[in-house]
């Protein structure tokens, strides 16, 4: 081998390394670095080395805690029913039917929208006064007259579930889709020479082949939610019990840059949410083996 | 144009002389705001040769501005040289802004609402000059009101819950909507009612009250307006000012909490109550006392431009904030003077009736609570007042836990 391959190869890739680099580890060590000090970014505040106090502040903080709690519930109700009703939708289009193509493009605008916007048009229809959802739930006797979804405990938590379901279940539904279509035909034919029926040949064959992708997908999915934000600060600005970790952490970040010193304390909270995610990302990663190079 | 006319002004003045000075101020496009500026600057330019005025417009959102100036500031920047401010922000821009303490006279602050100049006023420094002013509002239909024999608006919050109830029965509609969503409007609406119960937040010292039972009866009413009286739908916990306007001047309530904005909207041609409506202060409470909130803008200087960019700041707000040009914008703006001889005009009376008629509630507007970190302190405010509103927490409670996180964020 020539000696000066790796060499050239180094210069090759010492570009990709470098920006990346810059966009992603800088502000993700800075942000670590940060969390362990007292500051504003008001020029009279004085820096102040706290250790880990701010993370020993955040976790004696119930605000951050319901946060947190709120974040989980988000998280494992919406990329549960996302992921099922993925699979099914999947299942579906993958059939061969009349206007196939059309079907599968128009399943997809739900989640191109922008979130910001379809979470302002969500906000609307959920209105008490005017909102063609709250008048559908009162015709179907699901809330009484009257009763302003979006400002009652409890019940705003799954209207933005349900937005964020509605938004993202495409998603869910195309890479599913993708996975399937990677599945050889000679398998089915195979097993119906044997036997099986529709059951077995889903469960035998069509889920374990899949599982990959799932594995994917929800990995995918789960990260997004861990971190959600734009539905919620549009549609409740995180008010009712609907504040999740990026919610607040926006709030000491952003409102109080100046104002207080709250810097580090946001950055902890930055990192938490940071760890969260990974610890997260490995448990799928290990429990459904995925190979990711 | 604007722009050419600018620039070609610019070109002028430096061919001729290096004795112009040039500054940037800062400006909101609401409405006819913008172009109501552009009139104005021509004509000072006129009057003040030497000077050149270039604006920068805004965004239409405060706390889009807030971030922009927290950018431009901490920076160290020295344009722009005069800020557009938001009455709630001088505490916490005050080290950025030039002092303008010994300048008192020279802007004539002693003619100037008592309310707007306490706005302006950072720990016995004035940082800033009131340019307009807004109050809390009570709105309503004169023409149900009559209907129902009731010859005048309600002087005090039980004869409004009293007419509201009466009149929304009867029609069908809903009695009084307001701002109850999470947000700085929310805190407009609970220091009006804290006002006209006869206590605060602060007090003058800045020393922290709110723990006391006129604070939980006051958010008791506000609780008790939705869920007892049922006066106000269980919405309004999500309403901000437009989606209470839209209710209102769909006809669909008999009274409204708002700022005076929205009188022009309610009366304008294609609105079903055009004609209908009137403005009144907001109704006393067991305090004794009408209560408003002071809204409002005013210009100040950036502490980093030059003292020559400063001079013709100071210029250029004196000129805006004089009684003339106040006038002006009030009438072809609709924003409300903030000084006290404009409202002795008879143009103002003609453009804008309610200005002059309502001049007690807008000398008497109060300003929220002033503190540097006034962020924060709105943020414990309207998370612990809404959640009383949505009822997860009772008002006692939630007047304690707001005592308890103000302690904190005051270090009291």
């Amino acid at each position: 081998m020539n000696k000066k391959e790796p060499i050239v190869a180094f210069w090759m890739i010492f570009p990709a390394i470098f920006v990346i680099s810059v966009i992603a580890f800088f502000p993700l060590f800075k942000t670590f670095y940060d969390s362990f000090f007292d500051f504003g970014l008001n020029p009279m505040f004085k820096r102040e080395f706290v250790g880990f106090g701010n993370y020993i502040k955040l976790f004696n903080d119930s605000r951050f805690w319901a946060a947190f709690k709120t974040t989980i519930i988000f998280t494992v109700v919406s990329v549960l029913l996302e992921t099922v009703l993925g699979l099914l939708i999947a299942l579906v289009v993958h059939q061969n039917f009349k206007f196939r193509g059309l079907v599968r493009a128009a399943m997809l605008i739900p989640w191109a929208i922008p979130t910001a916007i379809s979470s302002q048009m969500w906000r609307w229809m959920f209105n008490d006064q005017f909102g063609i959802i709250s008048k559908l739930y009162e015709a179907l006797g699901i809330i009484k007259p009257g009763t302003p979804i979006l400002g009652r405990p409890g019940l705003a938590l799954w209207a933005i579930i349900q937005v964020d379901v509605w938004k993202t279940t495409p998603f869910m539904a195309l890479l599913i889709l993708a996975g399937l279509q990677l599945i050889p035909e000679q398998l089915y034919e195979a097993a119906k020479i044997d036997g099986a029926n529709m059951v077995q040949r889903f469960f035998k064959i069509t889920l374990p082949q899949i599982m990959q992708t799932i594995g994917i997908a929800l990995i995918f999915r789960t990260l997004d939610a861990l971190r959600v934000f734009d539905v919620v600060y549009v549609m409740t600005r995180g008010s009712v019990g609907t504040e999740t970790l990026s919610v607040y952490n926006r709030s000491l970040l952003m409102d109080r840059a100046f104002t207080g010193r709250w810097f580090g304390y946001g950055s902890s909270l930055s990192v938490v949410i940071f760890l969260l995610i990974s610890i997260f990302a490995i448990i799928y990663i290990k429990s459904l083996k995925l190979q990711i190079d | 144009m604007k722009k050419l006319f600018v620039l070609s002004m610019l070109v002028f003045v430096f061919a001729f002389s290096f004795a112009i000075t040039t500054i940037t101020m800062t400006s909101g496009g609401v409405g006819k705001e913008l172009e109501v500026l552009y009139a104005q600057l021509k004509e000072f330019m006129k009057q003040n040769p030497d000077i050149v005025v270039t604006v920068i417009p805004m965004p239409d959102s405060s706390t889009e501005r807030h971030d922009l100036y927290v950018t431009y500031l901490a920076a160290g920047e020295s344009d722009p040289d005069v800020l557009m401010l938001d009455v709630i922000w001088p505490p916490e821009f005050a080290p950025f802004l030039e002092d303008l303490t010994a300048d008192y006279d020279y802007f004539e602050l002693n003619k100037f609402l008592p309310g707007t100049v306490k706005s302006v006023t950072v720990m016995g420094r004035i940082v800033a000059v009131p340019w307009f002013t807004d109050a809390g509002l009570l709105y309503y239909r004169k023409d149900l009101l009559e209907k129902y024999g009731y010859k005048k608006p309600p002087e005090t919050w039980d004869e409004l819950v009293e007419m509201a109830k009466k009149i929304s029965k009867a029609e069908g509609i809903e009695g009084f909507v307001w701002q109850g969503a999470r947000y700085e409007g929310l805190v407009c609406d609970f220091m009006e009612y804290l006002w006209s119960f006869g206590t605060d937040v602060l007090d003058e010292n800045g020393n922290i009250i709110v723990n006391n039972p006129k604070a939980i009866e006051a958010l008791q009413f506000m609780v008790d307006l939705i869920y007892k009286d049922g006066i106000s739908p269980e919405g309004v916990t999500t309403y901000m000012e437009e989606d209470a306007r839209r209710i209102f001047q769909s006809g669909n309530a008999v009274f409204m909490r708002n700022w005076p904005y929205a009188w022009s909207l309610a009366n304008s041609d294609d609105s079903p109550i055009n004609g209908k409506v009137g403005i009144a202060p907001l109704p006393k409470g067991p305090g004794g006392k009408h209560a408003a909130t002071l809204g409002g803008w005013n210009l100040g200087i950036n502490a980093n431009s030059s003292p020559k960019e400063k001079e013709a700041a100071k210029k250029l707000i004196k000129f805006l904030t004089s009684s003339k040009e106040q006038l002006y914008k009030a009438v072809n703006a609709g924003q409300n003077p903030t000084r006290m001889e404009v409202y002795e005009v008879p143009e103002l009376k003609k453009a804008n009736p309610f200005m002059v008629e309502l001049f007690d509630v807008f000398i008497n507007a109060l300003p929220r609570p002033r503190a540097v970190n006034y962020a924060e302190i709105s943020d414990a405010i309207q998370r612990h007042v809404h959640a009383a509103l949505t009822r997860q927490v009772t008002p006692e409670q939630a007047i304690k836990d707001l005592e308890k996180e103000l302690k904190m964020l005051l270090n009291k």
